[in-house]
């Protein structure tokens, strides 16, 4: 029994260590952002040049900061809440409405969100859909696979949630910091 | 789509009300206290899955679901948000934020409620660069609340003009609530156009929005600001005025604006100045922005790796958050319009007696409502997609429209007992700062607010004259 409970842990803890680290590698997209927009500027009210490749490739960057950050956000509690009650319910209460929320809410939405977009994701891929403008990108397939990237990250980390909702919801303090000692 | 939508069709009241229980099972999950975005999606998905099963809802709007995903990853517009989010992280991590308003207190430092007053001004320089209620109340909760409870402001007072500052993120532009806001009214406006079978060329933009919501702003700062320096004047007890030497006072305050305040304000009219007047589009005038915010970074030598580092970190969180309700919002229209909600909405606005004035007065009343536990983000793309349409094709001016919903939405997070803005304060300020202080302090703020809301109802050219005159 308890080294089913161990192996749980080890399990939320991986995929933790996992959301973390792309989210921090996501984050340097934001600099990333900032440049290539500044450059933009730069080439068009100074050189009056401006390419369609490079406006589009904003686009992607973008993705990028959000599809990879969500479940980073996720993790670090940065998705707004309507706190009115949540913030007077205590540890166990918090444990019960994230257990409930990524059971109900989270997972099911994820895998709905999968299973709507799969087709048109697929069919992208099977013409290699280019961007319409003919100086444009020819990723627009890599752009709409992104939607399932983003579900089944957050998906995932929905796991690694439950998982430590119901460590607390069980009160198995002890096993808890064993396992996150290996953060 | 139309013609096969159940919720016409059908005779039976429980399936014309479907829109309706859906909607308000939202707003119920949402006390729970989950993720906004992710009750969102859950309950629309768990809902139409129940609407399925029982063939009230028809399938086909969820196949229509990954294209809205799509719009919303490729809008260009939106791309203004992690800039403007960058530039709002930078000119705080960088301690930026706090110098302006050290120096601020002393330029109005011998002003009958001088300290009140400068709180007001850099309030507002910050809510206009963050854009966040929530991100400028903690920050001037942290940076000016102890300083004017330690200067003898009367706690209630103190607390207000922090709350009521902090809101001001809403309609100051350049706001991403204002940015928000014109993406999804010229949507609307298009859809209202579409509806009538008639474009008269009309076209909002995001600048129409920020020239509109310009004067609005500046009446409200301009009126915080005048009634704290009458309660200054008539009632020095409750806002002290800060004794100072003269000739000391005359030379930091000069340093003080060259130093501190010059070059944030100076970034902030660029950007402004260029979305405004039409010259770059939001996005490019918000990367100029985040690299001027950089820059000052860098002059003021605070640009290290670690605030480097966490500036994009701090981005990713508020713009993925940001984001992830977009594509929540999004998800739930179609499953309200699967339900046959924007004609559930659209027949009962434009059946009201009244005409046009009491349907507006109507849906400000639910804005206002739905502030208390909605964010302004929420809102704008919960809402606004849905009677927007019907508001605007009743010949409403949108821009007129949009700057009352962001006033509206200010004045609900600052109402007693459940606007946001009094629990953000409530999680920085000291124990010994009574919540019911926080309370009262605010409604001098409250009233101000409802007056400016009906002064512009009266006289709408306060909002539409600046647009006008611009393009």
């Amino acid at each position: 029994m308890v080294s089913k409970i161990v192996y749980l842990a080890r399990v939320s803890s991986t995929i933790d260590s996992f959301t973390q680290r792309l989210g921090k590698i996501a984050s340097w997209f934001v600099s990333l952002l900032v440049l290539l927009v500044g450059l933009i500027v730069v080439l068009r009210y100074g050189f009056s040049f401006g390419s369609i490749a490079l406006q589009e490739s904003i686009i992607y960057v973008n993705a990028v900061i959000f599809i990879f950050g969500a479940s980073y956000t996720l993790k670090t509690g940065g998705h707004v809440r309507v706190d009115v009650f949540y913030s007077r319910i205590g540890e166990k209460g918090k444990a019960f409405v994230n257990a409930l929320g990524a059971l109900l809410f989270l997972m099911p939405a994820m895998v709905l969100i999968i299973f709507t977009s799969e087709g048109y994701v697929a069919m992208s891929w099977q013409i290699l859909e280019r961007s319409p403008e003919s100086s444009g990108l020819p990723f627009v397939y890599l752009l709409k696979t992104l939607i399932l990237v983003m579900a089944v990250l957050l998906a995932l980390q929905g796991v690694s949630e439950l998982l430590k909702s119901w460590r607390v919801l069980t009160a198995l303090r002890s096993v808890q910091q064993n396992a996150d000692t290996g953060k | 789509m139309r013609e096969t939508d159940v919720a016409i069709s059908g005779t039976n009241m429980f399936v014309e009300l479907l829109p309706l229980l859906f909607f308000l099972t939202i707003c119920a999950s949402l006390m729970l206290g989950y993720p906004v975005a992710f009750t969102l999606m859950g309950i629309s998905f768990l809902c139409s899955g129940i609407g399925v099963a029982f063939g009230t809802f028809d399938s086909a709007y969820l196949s229509l679901i990954p294209n809205r995903l799509y719009g919303v990853l490729t809008n260009q517009n939106l791309i203004a948000i992690p800039l403007f989010i960058f530039m709002g992280t930078m000119l705080e991590k960088s301690n930026i934020a706090e110098a302006l308003l050290k120096n601020m207190s002393l330029v109005f430092r011998g002003l009958p409620g001088g300290l009140g007053i400068s709180i007001v001004v850099v309030g507002t320089l910050l809510a206009a660069s963050t854009g966040i209620v929530g991100a400028t109340v903690v920050t001037m909760g942290i940076l000016s609340l102890p300083t004017m409870l330690r200067e003898g402001y009367k706690p209630s007072l103190a607390a207000g003009t922090i709350c009521a500052t902090g809101t001001l993120g809403q309609i100051i532009p350049p706001s991403i609530c204002l940015v928000l806001l014109g993406e999804v009214m010229s949507n609307a406006y298009q859809q209202s156009q579409l509806n009538a079978g008639e474009f008269n060329g009309g076209f909002v933009s995001i600048g129409d929005l920020f020239a509109g919501a310009l004067i609005p702003g500046l009446i409200l700062v301009f009126i915080y600001a005048l009634y704290l320096f009458c309660v200054g004047l008539l009632k020095p007890e409750f806002a002290p005025s800060i004794e100072v030497d003269e000739a000391h006072a005359l030379k930091s305050t000069f340093f003080a604006l060259i130093k501190g305040l010059f070059p944030p304000l100076f970034l902030m009219i660029v950007v402004l100045g260029s979305i405004v007047l039409g010259i770059a589009t939001p996005t490019e005038a918000a990367s100029v922005g985040a690299m001027g915010a950089v820059l000052l970074a860098l002059l003021k030598q605070e640009l290290t790796f670690e605030v480097l580092k966490n500036v994009n970190l701090e981005t990713l969180r508020i713009t993925s958050m940001v984001y992830l309700i977009l594509i929540g919002a999004a998800i739930f229209s179609s499953v309200f319009r699967g339900f046959g909600g924007d004609i559930y909405i659209e027949e009962l606005l434009v059946n009201l007696p009244g005409g046009v004035n009491s349907a507006m007065l109507v849906v400000m009343l639910l804005i206002f409502l739905l502030g208390f536990i909605l964010d302004f983000i929420e809102i704008t793309f919960m809402v606004i997609p849905v009677v927007g349409p019907v508001i605007l094709s009743m010949g409403v001016d949108p821009i007129w429209f949009g700057v009352m919903i962001a006033i509206n939405l200010q004045t609900s997070f600052l109402t007693p007992p459940f606007g946001f803005s009094l629990f953000y304060l409530r999680s920085v300020a000291p124990p010994e700062l009574a919540t019911i202080d926080i309370f009262k302090g605010v409604i001098p703020f409250v009233i101000f607010q409802l007056f400016l809301l009906a002064t512009l109802a009266l006289f709408p050219e306060i909002v539409t004259w600046l647009p006008r005159v611009l393009s």
